[in-house]
């Protein structure tokens, strides 16, 4: 009896399985990632959480085919969603944008002062050579 | 579009450099300053139609982001400013010679060519590396980012200084000299007119640009002008410095009146007429010489002159 519920369990986290997640998990995820502006993929606040439904989702289905949470099913799955929706962001994860006002207020005003100082340099200079100081 | 206005420029600033640099009876400091102006608004616009038609039409280019995109951009950023900033220079001469020197001495030109070939390297490179830190986008090409005040702040500096030395100028001029130095301060006032023009047309374009009209008529118009101001801005400074030049377009006139001569005289060759057409040459002469010409009263030192007395010793320095 151990012996049929384990093939169960084990027949059932095959391919039946595979299709489960992605008619029910993937087509919803699917789904709310086209109703989000595709440059915001890249952008984890926004994505967050219909990534955690999605895992969530997987981890139901397990549990009511009985299978084991996480698999190798499971990661592949994960796999191939990563490599669709997720493949050219960048290293920090986020969507590109400017710093805060404290970095970039010095990248700013320091160019326009060191401007002004090198013109008042030159009228200074160009003043000197005249003979007139 | 862009790349239309940005070629007319270089046309016109070639024609214009060649312009100077063929008439040598022109060379003065000025125009010294105005030729490296010039250099500068032919490279911007060079860089600008390289990048235009290289980068920003290829997208398969700027999805491998190379490093020569982002180098090409970097010296994009540093002519567009090399262009401000030599118009800086300019006013920064004009004040100099007017208010501080009062139409004194040749200047040493050393520190004009380090703030317009050297300094702009700094915004620029201050530019490249927050670029790189912060905001590393595919060639650099986003306009999104808030970073690229680190380069139209200082333009925008530089053209407010530029606008408070030529009105320190004009002050000085109306008030001061007005009473001293009449003929001088005539011909330095169409000297700073022609820069006058030219800084609120540069710098318009960076007080306009953030309020695009919502009405759709108005929205053409505004776009058309600040695609007009942005692209043919070349073709605007040649064409206020060079071709409206008073100088200049005598110096034209002199040359074509030599080659009428000329062709006159080799038709007419076996005629009797050669002596009256040698005193038809002087006196077509003599007439451009009533026109100040803006650059060698650098020479007469503020003495108190009127018309007659300018002309003669102007036709007494060329023919001497």
């Amino acid at each position: 009896l151990i012996i049929v519920s384990h093939c169960v369990s084990v027949l059932g986290c095959g391919p039946h399985y595979q299709h489960a997640i992605e008619e029910f998990c993937l087509a919803k995820f699917k789904l709310d990632m086209h109703e989000l502006d595709q440059r915001h993929w890249c952008n984890w606040e926004d994505t967050v959480e219909l990534y955690g439904e999605l895992t969530n989702c997987t981890y139901l289905v397990a549990v009511k085919m009985g299978c084991f949470w996480p698999n190798q099913l499971v990661d592949e799955f994960f796999i191939h969603v990563h490599r669709h929706y997720f493949h050219d962001c960048s290293l920090s994860g986020r969507l590109l944008r400017d710093p805060p006002n404290r970095i970039l207020g010095p990248f700013i005003v320091v160019p326009i002062l060191v401007t002004l100082l090198m013109t008042a340099l030159v009228v200074w200079r160009s003043k000197r050579s005249e003979g007139i100081v | 579009m862009a790349i239309v206005g940005h070629a007319l420029s270089i046309a016109s600033l070639l024609i214009s450099l060649a312009i100077f640099f063929y008439f040598r009876s022109l060379s003065c400091q000025r125009i010294t300053l105005h030729k490296n102006l010039f250099c500068s608004y032919v490279l911007n616009s060079a860089l600008t139609i390289m990048y235009l038609a290289g980068v920003v039409n290829d997208p398969e280019l700027v999805r491998r982001n190379p490093v020569g995109c982002k180098v090409l951009h970097f010296f994009h950023m540093y002519m567009f400013g090399c262009t401000y900033f030599w118009m800086l220079c300019e006013g920064i001469y004009l004040h100099t010679l007017i208010v501080v020197a009062v139409f004194a001495e040749e200047q040493h030109l050393h520190w004009y060519y380090l703030l317009g070939w050297g300094f702009p390297l700094v915004p620029a490179s201050i530019h490249a590396v927050a670029r790189k830190t912060y905001f590393d986008d595919n060639c650099w090409m986003s306009a999104e980012t808030q970073l690229l005040y680190a380069i139209h702040g200082p333009i925008v500096a530089a053209l407010l200084v530029n606008l408070f030395f030529l009105l320190n100028i004009i002050r000085v001029l109306v008030t001061k000299l007005r009473d001293t130095h009449r003929a001088e301060s005539n011909m330095y006032m169409k000297a700073v007119r022609a820069t006058l023009i030219l800084v609120p047309l540069l710098g318009i374009q960076f007080v306009i640009l953030p309020w695009r009209p919502e009405n759709r008529l108005a929205g053409e118009v505004y776009e058309y002008v600040m695609h007009v101001l942005m692209h043919y801005q070349g073709l605007l400074v040649a064409t206020i410095f060079c071709f409206f030049n008073g100088e200049v377009q005598a110096a034209l006139k002199r040359q074509w009146m030599q080659y009428k001569m000329q062709w006159g005289q080799r038709r007419k060759d076996h005629c009797s007429m050669r002596s009256t057409s040698y005193t038809a040459t002087s006196i077509t002469e003599v007439p451009a010489f009533m026109y100040h010409h803006d650059c060698n009263s650098e020479h007469l030192n503020g003495r108190h002159t009127d018309d007659s007395e300018l002309v003669a010793l102007k036709t007494g320095e060329t023919y001497a």
